[in-house]
């Protein structure tokens, strides 16, 4: 398996990504390479069996159990072979009281069975990491943060309520009774679940609005919320449902977007200069967002990731042109986002924005704009062909079977790349890095070496000064002023009178 | 209770280079660019609202791609919008073949998009003969749009030619005349 996974990051073909009972579908890493209908088909009877297994063992110590209670009843000096295992439970343990222990831990096994289940149909997030954890036993630790997540929303969102006091109540009770109806639907196909839904977004934002007043900002922020909770809440059963072909058109879209990896910049038209280190960053920032968007459980928030790569994308273009760029830039540069981002679980995401997301949002505001642009651009990439890379048809073919690679042919062309730092302008943006911070690097040196010797200066210059006043005072020695002093005392000496004088009753008039 | 807020989506069509965008510009903005500018950072997507009688109308303006590639996609755009403002070149026949393709595209797909066609650069225009055939065929597309309009490029003159209003009713038709009128002095 592990061979499997690191084979994974690099290539992948066909063979690999089918289901491995040959049902035709794809499979995946963390149902060990079975579609889901065959992976849960193959986990029910695994774990069929092993209850079985457990009963039978449990049935067999009961036995021995028995067995054993009779032997120490019975002749003592008979000595069973296989007296370790009845050891293990002494032989007086009530054995009506055991089996009943051993049915209540089948119970729990089953149970555990449906909630492993429930874990594994709305497939599971990120499922590339934690595919070796979970083939096997759900780990405790991410159900608790899963109900972790939920609370919190549930915390919020009754918070968000108080605020509003008896209508906030009556929105929750709304609220509440809806998610309990959903999960009583599970039956229903995603279509149907996407209705039920919007239905009740709609009935939601009437009622709203009849309470408001009118006030449409009012009822807007009670509506996202409302999407917040609910959506956060229903997310597990109803992203990328198994009555769906979403997981089969995610990996299908995957695998496109791998093929086409030597779809270059030019190709595309896109105004974009990566050399340019701001756009580069714009474009990075980009793809980190288009990426994000899968982690995200609200459809608001999941817009807002597109919206905030749509952004990153604007300013790479207006730094690269120099004046703000119109649809016809922006579409190709959103194309090369995504072929360069291969977004996880894309067309899951697609398909939860438009089933469960606000109407409203999605068909007229800003957010909606992008969204239908991601929308073009998947389109775009779906049934992209020579002709839409202006492409002869043999090129197209010989760079999509990988004979060809437009990067090495381009270099020898007249694209205007010279060596590594053209193939690669990260290493390019690297290595200026590098000369920066050495360069940055000895002009500390120099300063420091500058504040060493200004301290030297400072500590050497109290020296200098005394010493120089030190001279001063051997040049011009003291011996003068006593002399100077003692004539003036002479002085006073001879007048005789001032120290009454200095007390004179001025003062102390 | 006065202020209403009904969200309109009006689509931009045309080939590449047509100046949708810089209608768009010109009417959000009252300005046209030759040069750079830094405070917008794209001019794809514009929210304006306008005030009719007592409601304010808040428009959604998109932008879309023009090129031939995403011709395709264009269907993904349109879904849904109240107008569509179908932008053609008065100086490149083929623009306006392209703007023939939308028009039917939208009266096949969108039966409630009011449809507005909107020839530009007229300052450009040399009166020839292929302008002349352009005429006519303009007439002949005028029974699907509800207003045509040709717009000036570049100077200030604001040569705001002329409307021809097929139908005088309806917001969308208030709304669009508005636009019409800031933007008949537009550029490419």
């Amino acid at each position: 398996m592990s061979q499997r996974t690191e084979r994974r990051g690099i290539h992948v073909d066909q063979s690999d990504l089918l289901c491995k009972k040959g049902c035709g579908y794809y499979g995946n890493a963390a149902w060990q390479g079975l579609c889901s209908k065959c992976w849960r088909e193959e986990y029910q009877r695994v774990r069929q069996k092993q209850i079985q297994d457990d009963w039978a063992l449990a049935e067999k110590l009961q036995r021995e159990e028995e067995a054993a209670y009779a032997s120490s009843h019975g002749a003592q000096a008979q000595s069973h072979s296989q007296t370790a295992v009845p050891q293990l439970h002494p032989g007086h343990a009530s054995l009506g009281a055991f089996s009943k222990f051993e049915e209540k831990k089948t119970n729990e096994k089953t149970r555990k069975v449906t909630t492993v289940k429930k874990f594994f149909s709305p497939s599971s997030r990120t499922p590339p990491k934690k595919d070796t954890q979970e083939g096997r036993t759900p780990s405790p630790s991410i159900s608790r943060h899963a109900s972790f997540e939920t609370d919190q929303v549930s915390k919020e969102f009754v918070e968000f309520l108080k605020n509003l006091q008896k209508p906030g109540r009556e929105i929750h009770k709304q609220c509440r009774a809806f998610i309990m109806n959903m999960s009583s639907k599970k039956e229903l196909s995603a279509d149907e679940l996407s209705e039920c839904v919007q239905d009740f977004y709609q009935n939601m934002a009437d009622r709203l609005m009849s309470h408001f007043k009118g006030s449409s900002e009012s009822v807007e922020r009670v509506m996202d919320q409302v999407e917040k909770y609910i959506m956060t809440r229903l997310y597990k059963s109803v992203f990328c449902p198994e009555s769906t072909d979403d997981e089969r058109k995610d990996l299908a879209t995957q695998k496109r977007i791998r093929a086409l990896h030597w779809v270059t910049i030019q190709m595309l038209c896109v105004s974009m200069d990566e050399e340019i280190p701001e756009v580069s960053e714009d474009v990075v920032k980009a793809i980190t967002d288009i990426i994000e968007m899968d982690s995200k459980r609200v459809p608001r928030d999941k817009l807002g990731c597109i919206t905030r790569c749509s952004k990153h994308i604007f300013s790479a273009i207006r730094i690269t042109r120099n004046e703000p760029a119109s649809a016809d830039d922006f579409l190709p540069a959103l194309i090369y986002i995504v072929l360069k981002a291969n977004p996880p679980r894309l067309q899951s995401n697609i398909q939860y924005i438009t089933r469960f997301c606000n109407p409203s949002r999605l068909m007229t505001g800003e957010d909606g704009y992008y969204f239908t642009n991601l929308c073009c651009a998947v389109a775009f990439i779906e049934k992209l062909d020579a002709q839409s890379l202006n492409l002869s048809p043999e090129e197209f073919q010989r760079y999509m079977s990988g004979q060809a690679s437009p990067r090495l042919h381009s270099s020898e062309g007249d694209w205007p790349q010279s060596g590594v730092t053209a193939a690669n302008p990260v290493l390019a943006q690297l290595n200026h890095n590098l000369e920066r911070l050495s360069l940055v690097s000895s002009r500390q040196q120099m300063l420091m070496e500058a504040a060493q010797s200004m301290q030297a200066d400072l500590l050497s210059w109290p020296e200098g000064v005394q010493r120089e006043v030190s001279g001063v005072l051997e040049k011009y020695p003291l011996q003068i002023l006593p002399r100077t002093v003692s004539a003036m005392d002479a002085n006073n000496a001879d007048s005789d009178g001032p120290p009454p004088l200095l007390t004179a009753q001025v003062f102390a008039g | 209770m006065s202020a209403l807020r009904v969200d309109a989506k009006v689509v931009m069509l045309g080939k590449e280079s047509v100046g949708k965008t810089s209608l768009v510009e010109r009417y959000v903005h009252h300005r046209f660019l030759v040069g750079p500018y830094q405070n917008t950072i794209g001019a794809a997507f514009v929210a304006k609202s306008i005030q009719l009688g007592d409601k304010v109308i808040t428009l959604g303006i998109w932008d879309t791609a023009g090129s031939e590639r995403y011709e395709a996609m264009s269907r993904i755009y349109y879904r849904g919008a109240r107008a569509a403002i179908v932008c053609y070149d008065l100086t490149d026949s083929g623009s306006f073949q392209r703007a023939r393709f939308w028009v039917k595209e939208l009266q096949n797909c969108e039966e409630h998009c009011k449809i507005y066609l909107c020839g530009t650069k007229t300052d450009l225009v040399v009166e020839d003969r292929s302008l002349r055939k352009m005429k006519v065929r303009t007439v002949s597309l005028l029974q699907s749009a509800l207003l045509t309009c040709r717009c000036t490029v570049g100077n200030e003159k604001n040569e705001a030619s002329y409307f021809v209003p097929a139908e005088e009713t309806g917001i969308n038709l208030g709304q669009k005349k508005d636009s019409y009128f800031y933007s008949c002095c537009h550029n490419n």
